[in-house]
């Protein structure tokens, strides 16, 4: 039997090639993949949150643990596809058009992705035509908006009118982050939460998720 | 007049010339370039120290050379004599003289690096370029060694490729100001454009948003004049900052 406390530990301490080996031996043992994410796991990053909260934790730690958990979650990913398990939620998630600054974005990604949400990542500069498209077609319900500049922060409004014109904005859930969004910016835009930082953006798209209307 | 100009260290060039063309009497004091990276109110903090010290000196005005700067400059409050500000994000506004130059130029050529003289020769990070600096992104002043120290070679590697890659720069604009002894700031910015493998290219600065700056010639649409009991306030409009009634006083 695979130790999952030890595989706890990997993640946490970001131990990437002890996590993936732990999974696949655990595979390898038959445990049903979506009980590990979701008993071992999931579990793990949200202590990895939390020691983040408390400030024990900084943006390395969160770093290297999200890739240890990346790490496992690749050998994960198929077999829950396979068996049609639903994720926490589908986010799309990317930089607003001419933001090429992509730490954040990547970080709240990985973080997300650790949390059992299912990530759609377009990238940096990315166009409010493509954040509708990624709403309708891959059935998108949280859009997640990063922007470093405030140059670029005026962007974030143009996604939130480009999802009213495309009549989807009530059944998607937008929160917006980066260095220089507050949530007064937030509330002015629009949007539907803002975090500022990566642990706290994993809950609110938990709290977004709750509050998306049931697909049609 | 008499005027107290507070700037960032990266405008040392651009406004020594100015002051020395201006009109009025100009007294310089530059903070460090390094502030950039702190942004908010660690970023403000020096500054609004730096204003309230020169309040009581007998200046006409305080003229500050920064922009909106990463939210830096949101909050700055003129407490006895007014307080002047660009209009504009950040300092490539100024360098290209407009925000609407900018914003053209942003607009064509995303993932564009700039430099000038004070980029290169103020720059703490020996003309590295970072997203973030280190010691921002990670909240601790680790240096490689260090970090191997602590998560161990591989993540180390790992993370030093997060934090301090490239990023998704692709072309180096030199941004000429006319205030450059020689070519050697150019020459630098194209050598490291080609070690990069980016485009390089020359744009033509316009040092006339600074000139007017110490010259008192503030139109509401290049500047803001942030009266006495006021503060800046960011709007992510076109007119990027405003002054608003500063209630803490």
């Amino acid at each position: 039997m695979v130790d999952r406390e030890k595989l706890y530990q990997a993640i946490l301490t970001g131990d990437a090639k002890s996590a993936r080996a732990l999974t696949e031996e655990a595979l390898k043992e038959s445990v049903d993949p979506k009980e590990l994410l979701d008993k071992t796991l999931i579990p793990a990053m949200d202590e990895v949150g939390r020691l983040f909260e408390t400030n024990e934790y900084f943006v390395p730690e969160l770093l290297i643990s999200a890739r240890a958990m990346k790490s496992a979650l690749e050998l994960i990913k198929p077999l829950l596809a396979e068996k049609g398990a639903e994720p926490a939620g589908r986010v799309a998630i990317g930089t607003v058009k001419g933001d090429l600054h992509d730490i954040g974005k990547n970080l709240v990604a990985a973080m997300l992705e650790g949390g059992g949400f299912e990530v759609v990542d377009l990238g940096v500069d990315v166009s409010p035509e493509a954040f509708v498209t990624a709403a309708k077609d891959k059935g998108a319900s949280i859009i997640a908006l990063s922007a470093l500049l405030t140059t670029t922060m005026p962007a974030m409004k143009k996604v939130v009118a480009a999802l009213e014109e495309a009549g989807i904005r009530e059944r998607v859930k937008v929160m917006i982050g980066g260095a220089p969004i507050t949530q007064r910016y937030a509330d002015e835009i629009g949007a539907d939460g803002y975090s500022d930082n990566a642990s706290g953006a994993v809950a609110l798209a938990r709290s977004l998720a709750a509050k998306v209307p049931a697909a049609a | 007049m008499r005027y107290k100009l507070i700037s960032c260290e990266v405008f040392h060039r651009e406004l020594c010339a100015c002051a020395a063309k201006s009109p009025h009497s100009v007294d310089l004091e530059f903070l460090p370039k390094g502030l950039h990276d702190f942004g908010g109110r660690k970023m403000l903090e020096p500054i609004q120290f730096a204003v309230n010290r020169s309040e009581g000196l007998g200046y006409d005005a305080i003229l500050i050379g920064y922009g909106l700067c990463n939210n830096g400059l949101n909050g700055l409050v003129a407490r006895s004599i007014p307080v002047v500000l660009p209009r504009a994000h950040d300092c490539i506004t100024v360098f290209l003289g407009s925000r609407k130059r900018y914003a053209e130029y942003f607009e064509d050529h995303p993932g564009t690096y700039f430099k000038t003289t004070g980029w290169i020769e103020r720059s703490n990070l020996s003309g590295q370029q970072t997203q973030l600096s280190m010691e921002t992104a990670i909240q601790a002043n680790l240096s490689y060694p260090a970090l191997v120290a602590k998560y161990g070679e591989d993540n180390a590697r790992y993370l030093l490729e997060q934090l301090c890659g490239p990023g998704h720069y692709r072309r180096l604009a030199f941004i000429e100001m006319g205030v450059e002894p020689n070519s050697s700031f150019e020459e630098q910015t194209r050598r490291e454009a080609e070690e990069r493998g980016w485009t390089f290219e020359k744009v033509a600065g316009d040092i006339g948003m600074l000139q007017r700056l110490v010259n008192g010639v503030w139109s509401d649409e290049e500047f803001l004049v942030v009266q006495p009991g006021h503060k800046v306030v960011a709007r992510y409009d076109d007119r990027v900052i405003v002054a608003e009634k500063n209630d803490h006083h």
